[in-house]
């Protein structure tokens, strides 16, 4: 009886002795990641010209292509993906305030969004960019998304004048 | 009759017993220490920027230990990764050695692995070598350094974890 234990300790201890691999592990967590801002910062000024030739109509100001969207955007494999929306926060009687974003350029990469034609912003959330899976733009102006936001008359009889009547275009990335 | 049986039983565990031992000594050993890497990835803070996408572990995060036998020469360790149980292809895992380790044997040699190696899914890749000369080498702490490239918010948000299978074998 003793002989068998010992040569199975002795199997045992070669076992043992005669290792001939090994492992560690290397562990990671990649967390949801939702950010977005816009680029430069800053208020950018709309002015309409009045006219200088009696008869004439105020001038539309110039669209405004200054302001970039930036985003970084990681989701689950199953994740939805995220869309980016905009408000703003009073409607001027008489004018439209419209919105457009360009595809995305400069030095991100992933699945980024899709434009969609241009909006004519009210003070509910629409969206202006959609699709928006794992994915960066790449940070500051010339990144990302391009905005084209224009002024442009709807109802001239409304129009009233005013100064410096402040406008907050508010931007949301969702699911 | 018992006698000779008894004889013959002896002799027999004799030869089990020395065939063990030459076996004992005739295989080469390979031991993982040190510790298992855990990544803490620093958060992004900043809209439109990515991961740094390479991160390094300490420069002796794994340690290993092999023994090579005079009769046998030579070894050497090997690589692959496994998925643990879950690895994304993008990421994508790099070992070096960082030092010698430790020996007594004054003739044996360690070579190869001092920059970066790519670590394969499954396969085996050679990280070192080492030779035995007039002696059996053994090799304690043998520093191993980590490298994880590819980071990105672009692969799924999830906890992902492999394993790294060291083995020493015939060159």
């Amino acid at each position: 009886m003793v002989k068998p234990i010992f040569l199975f300790g002795l199997l045992l201890s070669c076992k043992i002795l005669s290792q001939i691999t090994g492992n560690r592990t290397v562990t990671l967590t990649l967390p949801v990641v939702t950010l977005m801002d816009v680029e430069p910062a800053g208020a950018i000024s709309l002015n309409y010209t009045a006219p200088t030739e009696a008869g004439n109509a105020i001038t539309v100001p110039a669209a405004n292509t200054t302001k970039w969207i930036n985003y970084t955007s990681a989701i689950t494999a199953s994740g939805a993906a995220r869309r980016i929306t905009a408000s703003i926060s009073q409607i001027i009687p008489g004018t439209d305030i419209r919105i457009q974003a360009a595809a995305a350029s400069g030095s991100g990469g992933g699945t980024l969004g899709t434009p969609s034609a241009q909006v004519v912003l009210t003070t509910a959330a629409q969206t202006i960019i959609s699709g928006i899976g794992g994915a960066f733009t790449g940070n500051g102006a010339n990144n990302g998304h391009r905005l084209a936001i224009t002024l442009t008359n709807n109802t001239y009889a409304d129009l009233t004048a005013r100064t410096n009547t402040p406008i907050v275009i508010t931007y949301t990335i969702t699911e | 009759m018992l006698l000779s049986l008894k004889k013959y039983v002896k002799k027999i565990s004799l030869s089990v017993y020395l065939l063990i031992s030459w076996e004992i000594k005739s295989q080469r050993t390979l031991t993982v220490g040190g510790t298992n890497w855990v990544l803490n990835i620093p958060a992004i803070t900043e809209a439109g920027t990515d991961y740094a996408g390479t991160f390094e572990s300490a420069a002796n995060e794994i340690l290993l230990g092999a023994t090579v036998p005079l009769v046998l020469g030579s070894g050497k360790v090997s690589m692959h990764y496994e998925a643990n149980p879950a690895w994304n292809s993008n990421l994508i895992l790099n070992a070096r050695r960082t030092g010698n380790g430790t020996t007594s044997c004054a003739t044996c040699t360690i070579t190869g692995g001092t920059t970066y190696t790519n670590i394969p899914l499954t396969t085996d890749v050679e990280l070192f070598r080492i030779t035995a000369i007039l002696a059996l080498a053994a090799y304690t702490n043998i520093p191993v350094q980590l490298q994880l490239t590819g980071i990105s918010v672009t692969i799924p948000a999830a906890a992902y974890s492999s394993r790294i299978v060291f083995t020493i074998s015939a060159l």
